[in-house]
């Protein structure tokens, strides 16, 4: 499968969230890793513990995108695929972040109400002590 | 396969862990979505309240719509799981979480570890914490039975090099206003 433009991707995982906008169910996988295709990184052995170690200068990074939709639902998958080149990095994680908190929604908004609670029995409190000196 | 309770911490080792294998090492984000079919006891004791009064009042077909508007005051509840793998080492490490107010600050994290997966030298003025050699963390490591890569990354020479100042603490913040009253 082909790897999708910057533009391209963001539009499909915003779609890909709305898909799952209102339902009770259901996933999206997120992954990210080093771009290492056609490295011929070798594995590591007794001699060399760590390969990949020693490289010469930035790499890309590869973002994946899925609904997680496997055997059964073949069908239904969704991937979705791109190609960060080390220069992008930080233009490209301010829009994901962005893409990401607008898609999540079903994660709990920041609990106001104990702080509420307390703001009402500091009140009540002082009241309290007010009419009792 | 450790879950981490804070995301610093999980930023920590999962950037020692992309240090020694830069290559295989992945980072895996999966938004999780469930119904909420768990009440809490005083919504069942309600529930059970208005199945009992609706029974009452009318013993036919009342206990369907009772029901019905109990459930849907809970909607389905999200969840965040972070997970960093070394499929060459077995390595994993985990975080979990369900608040919204953290997926801006986890994306960041994702940030500092692709710039880590690109082989870019760190942001001095990100504000992220700098690898340390932890004793605790080998420790941990090394008990989850994997072979660990912490030893070898917190001794290349990058490590540690700036991050030796106190961190700004913005956990303690909270307790202390509790413990005031």
């Amino acid at each position: 499968m082909d790897h999708l433009t910057h533009d391209e991707f963001f539009i499909k995982l915003a779609e890909l969230f709305s898909s799952r906008k209102n339902k009770d169910h259901g996933k999206i996988c997120l992954t990210q890793k080093r771009f290492s295709y056609g490295q011929d990184i070798p594995e590591p052995s007794a001699a060399d513990h760590f390969p990949g170690l020693n490289v010469d200068g930035p790499l890309p990074v590869l973002i994946r995108a899925s609904n997680g939709k496997s055997k059964p639902r073949r069908a239904d998958k969704v991937k979705l695929s791109t190609v960060v080149e080390p220069s992008d990095l930080d233009a490209f994680y301010g829009r994901y972040a962005e893409v990401c908190k607008a898609g999540m929604l079903a994660l709990k908004p920041r609990d106001r109400t104990k702080r509420k609670a307390k703001a009402k029995k500091k009140k009540g409190g002082a009241q309290q002590t007010a009419v009792a000196s | 396969m450790p879950y981490y309770e804070k995301s610093e911490d999980w930023l920590r080792e999962s950037a020692l862990l992309l240090q020694a294998r830069p290559a295989t090492t992945r980072v895996t984000t999966k938004y999780h979505l469930k119904p909420a079919r768990r009440l809490t006891k005083e919504q069942k004791a309600l529930a059970k309240q208005q199945l009992a009064a609706d029974g009452k009042k009318a013993p036919g077909p009342a206990p369907a719509p009772a029901t019905t508007t109990a459930v849907p005051t809970k909607p389905p509840r999200g969840h965040l799981l972070l997970k960093t793998f070394d499929p060459q080492s077995g390595v994993a490490l985990k975080y979990k979480t369900s608040k919204a107010a953290e997926v801006t600050r986890l994306v960041q994290m994702l940030g500092t570890l692709g710039r880590r997966m690109a082989a870019l030298p760190e942001v001095a003025g990100a504000g992220q914490q700098h690898d340390e050699p932890m004793p605790d963390a080998e420790a941990a490591a090394a008990g989850s039975g994997t072979q660990t890569p912490v030893p070898t990354a917190a001794s290349t020479p990058a490590a540690g090099a700036s991050g030796q100042g106190p961190q700004p603490g913005g956990g303690g913040k909270g307790k202390k206003k509790k413990g005031k009253r």
